[in-house]
């Protein structure tokens, strides 16, 4: 649930309107220039000063009394902006949200435009040298990153139909990567995602520096205490810290304010111990994404 | 942790064309649990062909999240990285 769908109340999910995944979309916005200046020059977007800040040293200057609420206010400001992009080296209207495996088949069944690819994970690439083919492209995004080579996977397949593009989100999600999903720039989504932490240059801010970068899931899930055999599989795969055990009753428990509802314990589960469920079927969750 | 922990790297040494190539390198990347290195592209180089850029460097982007467990330094070929608080 982005900001804009708080505000406008939309009662859908924004990722599942196919409208955002359009050309039409990227024309109207006039995109293509802007999205070919920006992955060009991917790699630096945390390090060039803008306003005279830049990402460097974020954690340090986020602790400083008031240069680190300018820091943040400003950084929610820039992914959370709605307006045309102006600056292809800023992160602008660069805003996620967590999705587990279902919703996005949904999006790769229903949504996605083509032509549809898998790229290396930039994040993985830059924060620790290793490529992995695992970020799923669409539309004119594609026809993009076919013009950088360092993106292209090199023994593997770049083009992906809807089904093989289903197959290897599956294969990311089974192996504990965090689906994601992005506006990049607003409204134009065309970025599923695979992530890992530390790497995910889009989940840290929010986890090491407190930046509202990306929203957690529609969903959160808990566990049945009556199948549950203690196993704790799927604490190993959580990458959230959000299942913690009772040694007392020798049981897995979700700490739902934690959970970012991503589904990947699900995977880890022999016991069918774990359920997903609606955020919005827990009051006390209310609003908290 | 009181002190703020500074890390640095000789570029002289490693990146922006010099004796190494951090993407043929990228030991401290690897061996960084936090992860807080960032491998990216120098600016104000001239590349031959700017959609497939060859000159890159490392920054220390997150020194905040240091442990200050020393792999980086033990690791670098170079010699090229300094971490102090
Ligand atoms: S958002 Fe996730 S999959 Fe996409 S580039 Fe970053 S870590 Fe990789
Ligand atoms: S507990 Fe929540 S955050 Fe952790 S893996 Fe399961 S769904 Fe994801
Ligand atoms: S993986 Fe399933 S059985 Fe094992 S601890 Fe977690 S919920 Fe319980
Ligand atoms: S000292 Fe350890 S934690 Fe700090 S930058 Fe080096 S490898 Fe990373
Ligand atoms: S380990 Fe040293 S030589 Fe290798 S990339 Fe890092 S700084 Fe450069």
């Amino acid at each position: 649930m982005c900001d804009n769908c708080l505000k406008h109340g939309t009662a859908g999910k924004w990722y599942l309107n196919a409208r955002n995944y359009s050309n039409e979309i990227v024309e109207e916005y006039n995109l293509r220039e802007f999205l070919i200046e920006q992955y060009k020059n991917f790699e630096q977007i945390a390090v060039r000063k803008i306003a005279g800040f830049n990402g460097v040293g974020l954690g340090y200057k986020i602790q400083m009394p008031i240069i680190g609420r300018i820091v943040k206010h400003t950084a929610e400001k820039m992914l959370h902006s709605t307006k045309p992009p102006t600056n292809p080296l800023k992160a602008e209207g660069h805003i996620g949200q967590v999705v587990p495996l279902d919703d996005a088949i949904a999006i790769l069944e229903h949504c996605a435009a083509e032509p549809i690819i898998q790229k290396y994970c930039m994040c993985r690439y830059m924060h620790r040298g290793e490529k992995d083919a695992c970020c799923i492209n669409f539309g004119v995004m594609s026809e993009i990153i076919e013009k950088l080579p360092r993106f292209i996977p090199v023994d593997e397949k770049f083009q992906l139909t809807r089904e093989e593009a289903i197959e290897r989100f599956k294969e990311h999600n089974e192996k504990g990567y965090i689906g994601t999903i992005w506006y990049g720039p607003y409204p134009y989504i065309n970025n599923l995602c695979s992530c890992a932490n530390p790497e995910c240059a889009g989940i840290r801010p929010r986890l090491d520096f407190g930046i509202n970068s990306i929203y957690k899931a529609e969903y959160v899930v808990d566990i049945k205490p009556d199948f549950c055999e203690g196993c704790k599989e799927c604490i190993a795969k959580c990458q959230f810290d959000a299942i913690n055990f009772d040694p007392i009753r020798k049981q897995s428990i979700i700490d739902k304010s934690k959970c970012f509802g991503c589904g990947v314990c699900l995977h880890a589960c022999k016991y069918d111990a774990i359920g997903i469920h609606p955020r919005k079927d827990f009051p006390e969750l209310k609003g908290i994404y | 942790m009181g002190k703020k922990t500074k890390i640095k790297i000789n570029y002289s040494i490693c990146g922006d064309g010099n004796e190494i190539n951090p993407q043929e390198c990228l030991k401290c990347l690897k061996v960084c649990e936090p992860a807080l290195f960032l491998l990216h592209e120098s600016f104000g180089v001239e590349e031959e062909n700017p959609y497939d850029p060859q000159i890159w460097r490392v920054t220390p982007l997150y020194p905040s999240l240091c442990t200050r467990c020393m792999k980086c330094v033990e690791s670098c070929p170079g010699e090229a990285i300094q971490v102090t608080w």
